[in-house]
């Protein structure tokens, strides 16, 4: 009897492989669904502006299989939609053949892992936020020496073959401190409301933030000099944002600066009935929806910075203008390799402001938690409003 | 043949098939890999020696923090401060080594094992004087290591010795071999297989069992429990050095490894009740899970889908082993 618990055994892990295979089989890709009137589409002036029509020839446009790895914030507004835009651009581009899209929670050595099988895949290029700008330096040697392309987004990575396509951090924060300084005349306090420690992001938005407050030698920061930590958790920004307010030190700022998580202080001001001071944050959907009620929340001054998430989708050309042979120029003052994406900023003081802030909120399906500019000119070539049916599918 | 040939054969074969019957997991386990590899060479047909490469680095750190945590659960506890151990003495190895000879880089990877034993140490006698449950002490001192992590080293960064990484990286022999699984199995081999023959041994697994019984025929428990623990801290360190060694940096915020090695404990037919099981098992496991992943993107699977297939997996698991359990029990 006892030799059958081998068999058994053996019988047993078959079945998990029936389940694994039937699994697989579910998942099929959900067909867009979105075929709405394009609407006025919210646009970011790149930098670097490079040739209009991205990697369209009149003939049939060579096929290419593509990568992307996404190695954390499953489930983070800016790193789904990152994802949609990837997958909204490779099926408006027409060149990409089959997107295989890796996207979960991990580490730097996880994220190695997910590059590694994708290169084991065969794809011609590889998209990627890297979890580390030097962790993923070996497996993107592998990908150079098996002839892949690889495109680093939303943050830069050390290695001399990789092209980055980033936003320009340093004037993200740059553009927002100087709006809100100027609101306070240059003279007021204000709370310093950070990202993520150590995140690059975070880290060049200090360097902007700073750059600007030399200038404004009557503002003051608090808590301290280097601000606090929401690290980007929306529950945690409501907690900090409570205590702020029942601490009295509420009463004693005249200005916020958010890196993303304004609608959570705006949402636990307004519970705490106080009155709003200036606030300036990124273009999340619901802080820009914020901006525009104000039955809701009256008095409310504030201004958005585009921190776009649609580097996914102009990833995906970047990286079919290397796979084409076309030529792409490093933007000025960045580093070689590097395109830089530049920022704008839309407050809802003036009507130009209202007018732009009222159509990046007129795409549907549009989560709250999600940057509203979604086109970005130059880099991509779909229409705003198929990017939430793309999220759905492989 | 001669009747005492006969005999020695039939000696021979039942001490194979006694082996094969303790470890039945465990073969099964690797007839289930072997069928996974035949499936994935099919969906992927140009799946070859880079490959076989990326997955001996790939599982590295995942493997020794399954031993890690199989050790606990032999022993009849469970770890839940492996992730951050693992972090602390990840950001540890690429502080110290950033910028430093490679010589010097012996003595980090050293003195980063014993800060393991210690860290390990500490979970134990804590658990031990304390009386307070395992998993609630581990879990508090999982935020712990967390926070000295972050007190070590506030972002990623760091360096790592080159002969380090080149532990990790390559082949061994043949080209077939990768060098991680090689140094994984050596080094689980030298420590594991002589404290499992040891008087240690038999102690981790009979406190593991049945902790009356164990202290009942003389085995100290308190002191097994601690060594044990010491002992998960010591793989939990080879698993930190080994994530330095795959990325060449430290990272200070724990990675998913503590439920990963708890789950791949649970496939690799550790029994959770303690007592049962080893440590090889696990670390097939750990290369099972891998590879399913790998399919997932070979098929183009939707990695949110993946995650619950994982999750269903590890259930479908755990209900057929309980149930073989349940039918033995009867036999």
């Amino acid at each position: 009897m006892k030799r059958n618990g081998i068999v058994r055994s053996l019988a047993m892990l078959a079945a998990i492989a029936v389940v694994v295979g039937a699994c697989s089989g579910a998942a099929t890709p959900s067909p867009a669904a979105s075929a709405a009137a394009p609407s006025a589409a919210a646009s970011v002036a790149p930098s670097a502006a490079p040739s209009a029509a991205a990697a369209s020839p009149s003939a049939a446009p060579k096929q290419y299989t593509i990568g992307y790895s996404n190695g954390g914030g499953v489930g983070n507004g800016f790193r789904e939609e990152q994802v949609c835009t990837a997958k909204a651009q490779a099926k408006a581009s027409g060149s990409v053949s089959n997107l295989t899209v890796i996207h979960r929670n991990t580490d730097a050595a996880g994220q190695l892992s997910d590059i590694r099988n994708l290169i084991a895949k065969g794809v011609k290029a590889i998209v990627f936020n890297p979890n580390d700008p030097a962790a993923l330096n070996p497996a993107l040697a592998e990908a150079k020496a098996a002839g892949i392309v690889t495109v680093s987004v939303d943050a830069n990575v050390t290695d001399p073959s990789t092209w980055n396509l980033t936003n320009n951090q340093v004037k993200y924060a740059e553009l927002g401190a100087k709006w809100l300084f100027d609101q306070l005349g240059g003279k007021g306090t204000v709370w310093y409301t950070r990202g993520l420690a150590g995140h690059p992001a975070d880290s060049d938005r200090d360097i902007g933030f700073k750059n600007v407050l030399k200038d404004y030698p009557g503002i003051k920061v608090v808590p301290t000099a280097d601000g606090v930590f929401t690290g980007w958790d929306p529950a945690k920004t409501t907690q900090l944002t409570n205590d702020f307010i029942q601490s009295g030190q509420y009463d004693k700022i005249q200005g916020i600066w958010a890196s993303g998580m304004g609608k959570q202080i705006v949402d636990a001001i307004k519970a705490a009935n106080k009155k709003f001071v200036p606030i300036v944050d990124a273009d999340i959907g619901g802080f820009v929806a914020q901006l525009l009620d104000p039955t809701n929340f009256p008095g409310l001054k504030g201004a958005a910075v585009t921190n776009t998430a649609s580097v996914g989708g102009a990833g995906i050309t970047l990286a079919l203008k290397l796979l084409n042979g076309e030529t792409v120029t490093a933007s000025a003052g960045a580093k070689a390799n590097t395109v830089l994406l530049d920022p704008v900023l839309l407050d809802n003081l003036t009507d130009t402001g209202k007018a732009g802030l009222n159509s990046w909120v007129s795409v549907p399906g549009m989560d709250l938690l999600w940057p509203l500019s979604l086109s970005i000119e130059g880099w991509t070539t779909y229409d705003p409003n198929t990017v939430p049916a793309s999220c759905k599918g492989a | 043949m001669t009747a005492a040939a006969i005999a020695s054969r039939q000696r021979t074969l039942d001490s194979v098939v006694a082996t094969a019957r303790r470890n039945t997991w465990t073969i099964g386990l690797l007839g289930f890999l072997a069928l996974l590899l035949a499936f994935t060479k099919l969906i992927q047909p140009s799946y070859g020696v880079a490959a076989v490469q990326g997955l001996g680095i790939g599982v590295l750190p995942l493997a020794f923090a399954a031993v890690a945590q199989g050790v606990a659960v032999i022993g009849g506890g469970i770890d839940l401060s492996i992730g951050s151990m693992m972090a602390l003495t990840s950001v540890v190895t690429a502080t110290a080594m950033q910028g430093q000879g490679e010589e010097f880089g012996v003595a980090v990877v050293v003195a980063v094992l014993l800060l393991g034993l210690a860290l390990g140490a500490v979970n134990g006698a804590l658990i031990v004087i304390t009386r307070v449950p395992d998993i609630v002490v581990t879990l508090a001192m999982s935020f712990v290591w967390a926070g000295v992590a972050l007190l070590v080293r506030a972002a990623p960064g760091g360096g790592a010795s080159h002969w380090l990484m080149g532990l990790a990286t390559g082949s061994f022999a043949n080209e077939w071999v990768p060098k991680a699984a090689v140094v994984l199995v050596v080094t689980v081999a030298i420590i594991w297989i002589p404290i499992r023959g040891s008087r240690l041994g038999l102690s981790i697994y009979a406190i593991g069992s049945n902790r009356p019984a164990a202290f009942r025929s003389g085995v100290a428990v308190g002191r097994t429990r601690f060594l044990a623990y010491a002992l998960t801290g010591l793989f939990a360190a080879f698993a930190g050095l080994s994530l330095t060694a795959s990325t060449g940096i430290g990272t200070p915020v724990p990675g998913p490894y503590t439920l990963e090695s708890v789950a791949a404990v649970v496939l690799g037919g550790v029994s959770l009740a303690g007592g049962r099981g080893g440590v090889f098992g696990p670390i097939v496991a750990v290369v099972v899970l891998q590879l399913i992943a790998t399919d997932m993107t070979f098929l183009n699977m939707d990695s949110n889908l993946a995650l619950v297939a994982q999750g269903v997996i590890l259930i479908g698991v755990v209900m057929f082993g309980s149930l073989i359990q349940l039918r033995r029990a009867r036999a």
